[in-house]
């Protein structure tokens, strides 16, 4: 128990000390790309020796970032430009921020002048994914970003080691559903565990968390179940990553055994298959890529999706975690509540920001949404 | 009360402000003919390129006409509410708001239009294009045909981004005549593409006539001719009201009048969408203080010229939402310098992440390279709530204040 304990410490130090992670990497001379949200190509970058170093923003005042963007676009890409205005990411060489929602498209435009030292590296990707035109489109998309880094850092791209890096990150997509799988029946692993779990993934090289997870595995596995009745809850959203957040669904008894949160595990449900180049891997897996509010679905995939997973975690509801001034989960919304009522599954709606700093509204909602579930 | 009704204004009927109401009154009209007659309506994108079902043949209508007409209307803030009711988000764009809801009320006085058998959409204009139309399909559970153009990064469309949209449109083209069951006509379809240029040329000729000093127009006409560049672009009907208003400006020049009925003391770019449930307050503070409005990038927004497919395509991956900062800076400090313009006044549009995201740095840069004072407002397209009446009058008059001390000194 011990040792799990340690594990799960390690997590969250290392979700905690973003900053402290990238001195550690630069230290060793390695060359680092931030990431920005969503579905940036990480292992584009891997394999050219770079240090993807992911970054969703964090809970913050933002103050700098308000001279470039109006109060109604989301916190999560107001605080990466705070961020990268306040240095945040110094040491970096360049950022690479796809252009999958309408916010995404100005944080990459604001940031060329906000945060000039830190090159700005555009990803554009189709919508119209899983077409011929639609794959070559995203390639070119690659490409692009694969000529930027080569241009900005030195390092040079191969196919054969972006092969290499495939492996490397399929095995980690495998080793994360393992965990949220095992996760979901051990009440010892907490929202903030689980949550720690995933965000350190951005802070760490993706065989090193890996590793970590699979030490973890196999001290979950060492650890007997206990006989606690919790809520069970599916949680959907952006991010619910805020420490106040994850404490209220503790301290109400809520265990959160799946998510469709896009900071978790929308980036590991799909693995690269096999294909003629590893680009082509590449373009393969963004193509199958669905149930996300930034990705098209005329068929709303995603709410079908959610009650799937309801069903199979046997849920008792679902927390959709609404980042304030997010309009493709704003529109999402609708749809799943629909269906959630057609179901009669439990569903609950709260607002996410991360400059929120009175948790209290969020506190009795779920207070009473777990009242009515336990 | 003794006070007599004024006669109601009635142009007239060979002018173009005539024709132009007349091809959008008959825009409606036609639109109920067709559903009568049994024919498919399809609801589409304002920048969906139009010589797809021009030259199929289709009736279409356009939600954003609709949204903004019903919004100038003062039935914004109701049906906003309705969508809310539904469970959206008054964050969200309020054109979206109030066409999701129009798809469930399905009747009003303001505007109304046939409820739709299938859905275009392309977002060169925004990412909520998207979520709005795929909404409103599962919603309604009819077909939705996306062409997707992608924000560019980079100056210069690429040969891929031509690639990847060409195979989008021949697909759509596919798609299209198996829903409706009409057939594609290479003949017909360089027609259109003959019309559709025509009409943009004399659009931007009659825009272009706001860089004369004093303008012959007030910039507010073209807000409202606008909806005709979105719903007739292909046809012969708008390329003739459109050369013919061009022939009207070119004589008010000559004449030295304006639809502009005060005198032109500054001049300015109004940056961003209107606010139309505001728009007669918005309009008068200006004009109360004989501020004309002579730069919009609107006029490049629906002026599509190309030579061939190719440049076609190149032309819908331009358009001012699709490009990045620097060549939207640029498109606007030509038109600043061309049309000697004095201030800009920016619309903050609540309902418009894509238009408002990078807007404080554009204008920064516009307003540096062009040495003209900048204001800007917080306001919203279409949901009245969104508005301050006390906000914009003290912001336009410290734009004036600025604008009359720069006279002094110039």
């Amino acid at each position: 128990m011990a040792a799990l304990q340690d594990i799960l410490q390690e997590f969250h130090r290392i979700a905690a000390s973003p900053q402290e992670q990238m001195k550690h990497y630069l230290a060793q001379n390695k060359k680092i790309v931030v990431c920005s949200p969503v579905y940036t190509p990480e292992e584009v970058i891997h394999s050219m020796g770079l240090l993807p170093f992911g970054t969703w923003g964090t809970d913050m005042e933002i103050k700098e970032a308000k001279a470039y963007f109006p109060a109604f676009i989301c916190s999560v890409m107001q605080s990466i430009l705070e961020l990268g205005i306040k240095g945040a990411f110094d040491g970096a060489s360049a950022i690479v921020i796809p252009s999958l929602c309408d916010s995404l498209k100005c944080l990459g435009q604001n940031w060329k002048y906000a945060v000039p030292g830190i090159e700005f590296v555009p990803m554009t990707y189709p919508q119209n994914r899983n077409t011929t035109y639609g794959k070559e489109f995203t390639k070119a998309g690659y490409q692009r970003v694969i000529a930027d880094l080569e241009r900005i850092t030195g390092e040079t791209f191969e196919d054969e080691k972006l092969h290499k890096s495939i492996e490397i990150y399929n095995a980690h997509n495998q080793a994360m559903r393992e965990f949220s799988e095992y996760a979901k029946n051990y009440s010892v692993i907490t929202a903030a565990d689980r949550n720690a779990v995933f965000k350190s993934a951005f802070f760490l090289e993706k065989s090193e968390h890996t590793a970590l997870i699979n030490q973890l595995l196999e001290a979950l596995k060492e650890t007997e179940l206990a006989d606690v009745k919790k809520i069970r809850i599916v949680t959907s959203g952006i991010l619910a990553d805020a420490k106040e957040l994850l404490a209220i669904l503790n301290d109400n008894n809520i265990q959160v055994v799946a998510d469709d949160i896009a900071q978790e595990s929308r980036q590991y449900r799909v693995d690269c298959p096999i294909a003629a180049t590893a680009l082509d891997r590449l373009a393969e897996k963004f193509a199958t890529m669905n149930n996300c509010s930034v990705l098209y679905d005329v068929n709303k995939g995603r709410a079908s999706y959610l009650t799937e997973l309801v069903q199979e975690n046997k849920a008792d509801g679902i927390i959709y975690a609404l980042t304030k001034f997010c309009d493709p989960e704003e529109f999402d919304y609708v749809v799943v509540k629909k269906i959630c009522e057609e179901k009669e599954i439990p569903l609950l709606l709260i607002e996410v920001d991360r400059q929120m700093v009175n948790y209290e509204q969020v506190r009795t909602a779920v207070q009473t949404f777990s009242e009515m579930l336990g | 009360m003794g006070e007599e009704a004024k006669p109601k204004y009635i142009p007239d009927p060979n002018s173009a402000k005539a024709k132009l109401g007349k091809i959008a009154k008959e825009h409606y009209d036609n639109l109920w003919i067709a559903k009568e007659k049994g024919e498919m309506i399809g609801w589409c994108a304002s920048n969906f390129p139009q010589e797809i079902f021009q030259t199929l043949g289709l009736t279409v209508c356009y939600p954003e006409n609709q949204a903004a007409a019903i919004a100038a209307r003062g039935g914004g803030g109701r049906l906003c509410e309705v969508a809310e009711g539904e469970g959206y988000s008054n964050d969200i764009c309020a054109y979206a708001r109030i066409s999701i809801a129009y798809s469930q009320v399905k009747d009003i006085e303001e505007q109304n239009m046939p409820q739709p058998d299938y859905l275009l959409c392309c977002n060169n204009i925004c990412n909520c294009m998207i979520k709005w139309y795929e909404n409103l399909a599962k919603e309604l559970n009819i077909p939705m045909i996306l062409i997707d153009i992608p924000f560019n990064p980079d100056y210069k469309v690429s040969k891929e981004e031509i690639a990847y949209v060409k195979g989008q449109f021949l697909d759509a083209i596919r798609q299209l005549e198996e829903i409706t069951g009409k057939k594609w006509s290479d003949e017909k379809f360089e027609e259109i593409m003959k019309i559709s240029n025509r009409t943009s040329k004399a659009w931007l000729e009659a825009t272009s006539f706001c860089k004369y000093n004093p303008s012959p127009l007030n910039g507010f006409d073209l807000m409202n001719h606008m909806a005709v560049a979105v719903c007739a672009r292909g046809t012969v009907e708008a390329a003739e009201a459109f050369e013919l208003l061009a022939k009207e400006y070119e004589e008010s020049v000559k004449n030295g009048t304006s639809t502009f009925r005060a005198e032109e003391k500054h001049r300015i770019m109004f940056e961003g969408i209107a606010c139309w449930p505001h728009l007669r307050f918005t309009a008068t503070e200006l004009k109360s203080r004989g501020i004309n409005l002579v730069a919009t990038i609107y006029a490049d927004a629906f002026g599509f010229i190309y030579d061939d497919f190719d440049g076609l395509i190149e032309a819908y991956c331009n358009v001012p939402n699709a490009i990045n900062l620097e060549h939207a800076r640029d498109k606007r400090t030509a038109i600043v310098k061309n049309n000697k313009v004095e201030g800009l006044l920016v619309h903050v549009n609540r309902s418009c992440k894509l238009w408002s995201g990078f807007m404080y740095e554009m204008s920064r840069q516009i307003a540096e390279e062009c040495n003209v004072p900048l204001s800007t407002f917080d306001g919203d397209q279409a949901d009245p709530r969104n508005f301050s009446e006390a906000q914009y009058e003290t912001r336009v008059q410290a734009l004036t204040e600025i604008m009359e001390a720069n006279k002094g000194v110039r």
